[in-house]
């Protein structure tokens, strides 16, 4: 008697163990999912379609095509804040220098290092309103402790506005703004500087480099990946200080300290123009892709993958 | 068995969690209230809602109170959800666009079926609140702007009264002008500064409200002469730069010869400035009484579920009884004839040089300057005062500002009508 072999029998979709699998992490995934869709996707593209139309919350919504863009040419305003954005994105390397310099400080044998590693670092975990607030009374004109140790010192004659001055106020406020980062980037550096072994000072040392080239061709070479983080990080901090400019300046005086994120706030809240708001977040958002691609490449192209042997 | 019975009951707690909670039911004599930053009045208005629902039993009043940076953002977001507050207090000239765009309710026709209501109001601030020949609004408070001067410091410069004319005003400032001392400041937020033009003859807009009129000779030579004052130091430099309280603060210095600001600025600087008593601080009404005023008013969200309830409410605490009791206890004019002529005899006693402040606030309200209803209005100063600074503080001259504001003027202007 011929022997019948068993047909395999497949179980059916919803049972078979892939299947179950695949459930069990897409249910894991929905809630973040879902918010992600809800929180950034969907406002995402929201925004797009808003920057091609006229709307505003009392009004119903009409195509514009690109008028938005092309009011955009023409907004002074717009071009001036760009261009402090780029002032404010370009101060990140100072902060970088000083903190880089900061860093070589406490990492040496010093009394107290771990002292003054905790009074620098200290300035980061504050609000950022609490250090706007804390710098507009330092740059104020009447009560502030910079005009008063300069007219102490004979240094000025008269108080320096600083933060009414089109002169003074951006820098003023990336004063602030480098202040607060400086202990980050100290940190960031340091665990740097505490992963170079120390062997290759001694080598290079033996072989008569002297202070100078032993940092140039030892230290800043091997902290490159820490200097890109604190460069990548100091640019996206800089792209969306909105509390530090709103607090201490409010974009003022006339557009001198304007960004191009407070500007979006006042075109959305107070000329409720929500539509050209939306048309310059692109703008914004097409930037701040572009400086992070820029960086990604600069590091070696693949920030934030996960490298597998 | 185990998993899938442990899956089972994450997704019946997932669907659970997602079902939409009932709605709670809304009583349907719920109102809700938003003020401007005036939280230092609970005590009052726990009386006042009191008082309300005694006429009015089984009215739930609900009140929120917002900063002014944050009132409008949040107003709009109600707006755009359709729970914007019954009653809201607007500042300024932000009730246009609203109301321009159908968010407020016309109280014209409660107006009109209730005439003695208008009656109690100073009719000139009452009209502060009226878009194409319909009332928004009612009054809550109001201010005007008004001129401060600094006695002593006048003294000093041998000037026995205040300016009559823009000329004298900028001589004076000139005169006061010395070391660290300057001699004219000014509020430039809104429209404050306004008055400096209108008293030299200077219009914004065409009568028509549809193109730009100030680009002229006369604006440029004014324009001018305010750049050489405030480089020579007869005007401080924080008339352009400073908000509200830089500009107040340094009058409050003694170092300030001119004040040009509203009556709320008093009250700031009174308590900065020790050197301020009747004696040494004057009040008077700027060259050719031109003011500009900034007032609260009262108005009705449309998308309201109470109306009638809503208009109730603001009759009641904009009335003579409330409004006495809000005059006295915040110390200002609230539009309402009677309640203010209560306050400032309350006032009189306590404080002579404040009721003198306020007194001006009363006083030449048929020149009120620099309050065009325009819903666009914070496009148009966003697009007219950056210039008018740049040409002030020296950074263009007056015909380039000028023909800069005109431009960025008349394109928010053909953007909007």
């Amino acid at each position: 008697m011929a022997v019948v072999p068993a047909v395999a029998h497949r179980p059916p979709f919803l049972a078979r163990k892939r299947t179950r699998q695949a459930v069990l992490v897409w249910c894991f995934l929905a809630p973040s999912l879902a918010i992600f869709l809800l929180y950034r996707i969907i406002p995402l593209l929201w925004n797009v379609a808003l920057s091609f139309a006229n709307w505003s919350p009392l009004r119903t919504m009409r195509w514009a095509g690109v008028d938005q863009y092309e009011e955009m040419l023409h907004d002074d305003v717009f071009w001036q804040a760009l261009w402090n954005t780029l002032l404010f994105i370009a101060s990140a390397p100072v902060g970088i220098v000083i903190a880089l310099g900061l860093a070589l400080l406490v990492s040496s044998e010093i009394r107290g290092r771990d002292i003054y590693r905790t009074i620098i670092f200290i300035s980061y975990p504050l609000m950022t309103v609490a250090v706007a607030i804390i710098w507009r009374w330092l740059f104020d004109e009447r009560v502030g402790l910079i005009n008063y140790v300069a007219r102490s010192f004979h240094l000025v004659d008269r108080p320096i506005q600083f933060l009414n001055s089109f002169v003074w106020a951006l820098p003023s406020v990336i004063v602030a703004n480098i202040w607060q980062m400086l202990g980050f980037y100290m940190i960031i550096l340091l665990t740097g500087l505490q992963n170079i072994p120390p062997s290759l000072y001694e080598a290079a040392a033996i072989d008569g480099a002297n202070a100078r080239r032993r940092f140039w061709r030892i230290t800043v070479p091997l902290l490159k990946p820490s200097l890109f983080l604190c460069i990548v990080i100091g640019m996206l901090n800089s792209f969306t200080s909105f509390d530090l400019v709103y607090v201490m300046t409010g974009g003022g005086p006339g557009r001198a300290t304007e960004l191009l994120v407070t500007y979006i706030y006042k075109l959305g809240f107070s000329q409720t123009r929500f539509d050209y708001a939306a048309a310059v977040t692109i703008v914004f958002f097409v930037l701040l892709v572009a400086i992070a691609w820029m960086a990604n490449r600069l590091s070696g192209g693949n920030a934030g993958a996960v490298e597998t042997d | 068995m185990k998993r899938r019975t442990v899956l089972q009951a994450a997704l019946a707690g997932a669907a659970a969690l997602a079902v939409p909670h009932a709605s709670r039911a809304q009583t349907s004599r719920k109102l809700s209230y938003l003020t401007w930053n005036i939280a230092d009045q609970e005590q009052l208005f726990k009386e006042e809602f009191a008082d309300f629902r005694s006429a009015n039993p089984g009215v739930e009043i609900e009140w929120l109170d917002k900063k002014g940076t944050e009132l409008p953002a949040f107003y709009q977001t109600q707006l755009v959800a359709g729970t914007a507050p019954d009653v809201v207090d607007l500042q300024g000239a932000i009730w246009v666009e609203y109301a321009a765009n159908g968010g407020l309710l016309d109280l014209t026709p409660y107006l009109k079926k209730e005439p003695e209501v208008a009656k109690l109001f100073n009719p000139d601030y009452l009209a502060s609140w009226q878009y194409q020949g319909k009332n928004y609004m009612l009054p809550f408070y109001i201010a005007k702007t008004l001129l401060y001067y600094n006695k002593t410091l006048f003294k000093e410069a041998e000037l026995s009264a205040p300016p009559q004319t823009f000329d004298e005003l900028l001589t004076y400032a000139t005169k006061m002008a010395k070391g660290e001392k300057t001699g004219f400041l000014t509020l430039n937020f809104d429209w404050l500064y306004w008055p400096l033009f209108k008293m030299n003859g200077i219009e914004l807009l065409t009568p028509d409200m549809k193109k730009a009129a100030f680009n002229t000779p006369q604006m440029a030579t004014v324009l001018e002469r305010l750049a050489k004052a405030t480089d020579s130091g007869a005007i401080n430099k924080i008339s352009w730069t400073g908000r509200w309280v830089e500009p107040n603060g340094a009058f409050a210095g003694n170092t300030v010869g001119m004040l040009h600001a509203h009556s709320s600025s008093y009250f700031f600087v009174k308590g900065q400035g020790s050197w301020i008593n009747e004696n040494t601080l004057g009040v008077a009404q700027a060259p050719g009484y031109w003011a500009t005023p900034t007032n609260h008013g009262f108005g009705i969200s449309k998308s309201t579920k109470n109306p009638d309830l809503a208009w109730a409410f603001i009759k009641h605490v904009t009335g003579t009884k409330w409004a006495t009791r809000f005059s006295q206890s915040r110390k200002l004019l609230t539009g309402n004839v009677a309640a203010d002529r209560a306050g400032l005899e309350y006032l009189r006693k306590d404080d002579p040089l404040g009721a003198q402040v306020l007194q001006t606030q009363l006083e030449h309200t048929d020149k009120f300057t620099g309050n065009w209803p325009l819903p666009f209005d914070a496009q148009l100063k966003d697009a007219f005062y950056p210039e008018i600074q740049n040409a002030v503080l020296g950074r263009k001259s007056a015909k380039a500002a000028l023909t800069d504001a005109e431009r960025a003027v008349n394109r928010v202007l053909s953007r909007n009508t």
